[in-house]
């Protein structure tokens, strides 16, 4: 189904970014969740390209508008601009290629840089189905998450594994935290702002946005 | 009735039949019907052939003409040819024979780069190449299996087609000789680090190549791919400033199957890359002083830096030819049109078909047309003085392209650098989309929904004229601006006679 015309009733929106090295499957992994789609003849990602699906996560509607970013260091002056206001991110690399995973460590520094401590973070071993040219362990790949307290899970858009659960298992984490924060903080205004809904990317820092109308204190 | 509807193009750039998602081309070849009406037709073969005197000189500004009159473009069968002018590759007031000397002198040059490549590694020039890398960034020889694969099989993991019998031993001789080459290269100490740099691009190169126009029968041959591979391999060998950039197999695929010869093709590329790097590269020059301690990977900043130089050209028109949309915009954040960088960064070619994205190209460079461009490329050491008008080729304006007239016109070449027309192209674009974007834009989003809707929904012709509209507005609207003042003389003197 459309991805972007999805719907406009949701609870919340949650911006994600998709990033890792070049080549990894980022672009692939969206239209799988997306759309249910993976291609052969995919294109480079240039600059930046994004999609939306909604989920149900508890009795919330929960949208999450998912940033893909080109994967080539020279891009990433352009592609770090959308980091802001993230507020979960699937970094990912390739289990064929054991550099794209050695590469992870910078990923993940520069997010830390450039977004919110709370962000979720799900670390993803993509290609999982090459099984003979696997050059990444996957006890390997959990240690680091555990090191790194990060979410992890081996995925494979081509055959539609486990990508369904890497990007609902994120928006669950972010929903949790943000509905951590609600009872915590009660009504922050900078999370929730009331009666209006703000545009994630819009110069305001909000991207866990409570639709108007709920959760009026 | 009378109008010839033209013939679909699509048939010079073969879709396999099992894409079907892929955007519609609206380019025609329009050929007369009646000889004598030529306007609003395809430049074709027959007219590209009468263009030329015995000796062989061309008519360029008939030929640019006949380019953009009635945006009717070029022939599919003759692009490759017209390109090479259009690009600068060659002077039109040149005889065939000097031509032939030039192409024969660029074809050996070619085939000494590659080689050279070759020796530092040898999978340049084999048939095949690689998507994982082969050393760290310290210069240490790395070896992923992926690679091993690669250079090892006919059937990779991703290399869907190519003989699969055959010259098995060659192979593994080539492998084992890559491998000692990688040994040998670093057994004489730490590598240079311009060498480092390029074997660390190969990779990424490989990677693009795959997922470069897979859509169309063209690339289903192994040969094609790794002709494209050789060609930014090279390039990003000699061109060690900007090395290979995620774009450029976008920029130089057209070229490998519109240019039968490796080596032209490889020239008429090199031609866009100075093209596009030209208008850049005051900015650049200057951005590079600041990021040089940086190391790094400044190399990345200066390209990127590059083409947001360009938008905030485009913000600027944008402001001038509609200030409310550009307001709006910035009020969603998006004054730095980063949105934007797409169309920009590989000139259209993902917003429109693979013929309609030619079309346009040929239609950009023929109104953009500068007859010194040729001598710029090839004496660049008279580069300075073209400014100064002194060189005594000041060519009749006849001879340049409608919109480099219009800067002439208003004295915008004499200025640092005139805007290109792609930023008035992407202008246009987004002024199409004004009141959509005004009514429904209501975050960045939203922007980047709307823009991404139109991929394949636009019109490539319309949009040029459009931008012509455009470019004489911003003109007419900025000509106070100071840099107005230093209209060229010789220009202005043929223009007012």
């Amino acid at each position: 189904m459309g991805a972007y015309r999805a719907d406009d009733d949701y609870d919340y929106l949650f911006k994600v970014v998709l990033i890792g090295d070049s080549g990894v499957g980022k672009s692939n992994l969206l239209s799988r969740f997306t759309r249910n789609e993976f291609s052969l003849e995919s294109k480079s990602t240039i600059g930046v390209e994004f999609a939306t699906r909604s989920i149900r996560v508890d009795d919330k509607i929960v949208k999450a508008q998912i940033w893909d970013t080109a994967g080539q260091e020279r891009y990433r002056a352009i592609t770090s601009a959308y980091y802001r206001g993230a507020v979960g991110a699937l970094l990912v690399y390739d289990v064929t290629r054991h550099v794209t995973f050695e590469n992870v460590e910078r990923w993940l520094k520069e997010l830390r840089d450039h977004t919110d401590a709370n962000n979720v973070i799900m670390l993803v071993g993509n290609k999982a189905d090459l099984r003979h040219l696997r050059a990444v362990a996957t006890e390997d790949a959990k240690g680091f998450a555990e090191r790194e307290s990060t979410f992890f899970m081996e995925t494979s858009a081509l055959e539609s594994m486990n990508v369904e659960n890497a990007f609902t298992e994120v928006l669950a984490q972010i929903y949790r935290v943000v509905s951590r924060k609600v009872l915590d903080v009660g009504d922050d205004s900078t999370y929730f702002p009331k009666g209006q809904t703000i545009n994630v990317g819009s110069r305001d820092d909000v991207s866990a946005v409570k639709k108007a109308g709920c959760c009026s204190s | 009735m009378w109008r010839d509807p033209g013939q679909p193009a699509d048939s010079y750039y073969q879709v396999r039949p099992e894409c079907t998602d892929v955007p519609k081309t609206r380019f025609k070849i329009k050929l007369p019907l009646d000889p004598l009406l030529q306007a609003g037709k395809t430049l074709s073969p027959r007219k590209w052939q009468a263009a030329f005197t015995p000796e062989g000189y061309l008519d360029i500004s008939k030929t640019l003409s006949r380019i953009y009159r009635g945006a009717s473009g070029i022939h599919p069968s003759i692009r490759g040819e017209v390109w090479e002018f259009l690009l600068g590759c060659y002077d039109p007031k040149s005889t065939f024979d000097e031509r032939d000397e030039i192409r024969q002198r660029r074809r050996i040059q070619y085939i000494r780069w590659k080689e050279e490549c070759r020796q530092i590694f040898p999978v340049v020039g084999s048939g095949r190449f690689i998507t994982a890398p082969i050393i760290t960034e310290d210069g240490q020889p790395i070896q992923e299996p992926l690679v091993i694969l690669e250079t090892n099989q006919d059937r990779g993991p991703s290399a869907e087609t190519g003989n699969a019998d055959g010259n098995g031993s060659n192979q593994s001789r080539m492998n084992a000789s890559c491998s000692e080459m990688l040994r040998e290269l670093t057994s004489h100490g730490p590598l240079d680090q311009k060498v480092i740099q390029w074997l660390l691009t190969l990779h990424q190169i490989g990677l693009d190549v795959h997922r470069t126009d897979r859509t169309l029968v063209f690339y289903e041959k192994q040969e094609n791919l790794s002709k494209l591979w050789d060609i930014l391999a090279v390039y990003a060998r000699i061109d060690t400033d900007v090395g290979y950039c995620q774009g450029m197999s976008d920029l130089c695929s057209p070229m490998i199957m519109l240019l039968e010869d490796e080596a032209d093709a490889f020239w008429c590329f090199e031609r866009l890359m100075r093209r596009l790097a030209f208008l850049t590269i005051v900015v650049l020059d200057s951005y590079c002083i600041e990021v040089d301690d940086k190391r790094g990977n400044f190399r990345c900043t200066e390209s990127s830096v590059g083409v947001e130089t360009q938008l905030s050209n485009l913000a600027e028109i944008t402001q001038v030819v509609d200030p409310k949309l550009h307001q709006h915009l910035d009020a969603l954040g998006g004054g730095d049109y980063l949105f934007a960088f797409r169309m920009l960064m590989v000139l259209f070619r993902r917003e429109f078909s693979f013929c309609d994205s030619l079309y346009l190209w040929e239609m950009m460079w023929a109104l953009e047309y500068d007859p010194d461009l040729f001598s710029v490329y090839e004496e660049p050491e008279l580069n300075g003085e073209k400014a100064e008008g002194s060189k005594g080729r000041t060519k009749s304006i006849r001879h340049y392209g409608k919109f480099e007239r219009e800067n002439m016109k208003n004295g915008a070449v004499n200025s640092e650098s005139p805007l290109p027309i792609s930023i008035f192209l992407v202008a246009s674009v987004l002024k199409d989309k004004s009141s959509t974007l005004l009514q429904e834009a209501r975050g960045l989003d939203d922007v980047v929904k709307i823009l991404n809707d139109m991929t394949g929904n636009l019109d490539a012709k319309k949009a040029c004229s459009s931008a012509m509209k455009l470019h004489k507005k911003y003109l007419k609207k900025v000509t106070f601006l100071p840099w107005s003042a230093t209209i060229n003389p010789d220009v202005a003197f043929e223009m007012f006679n």
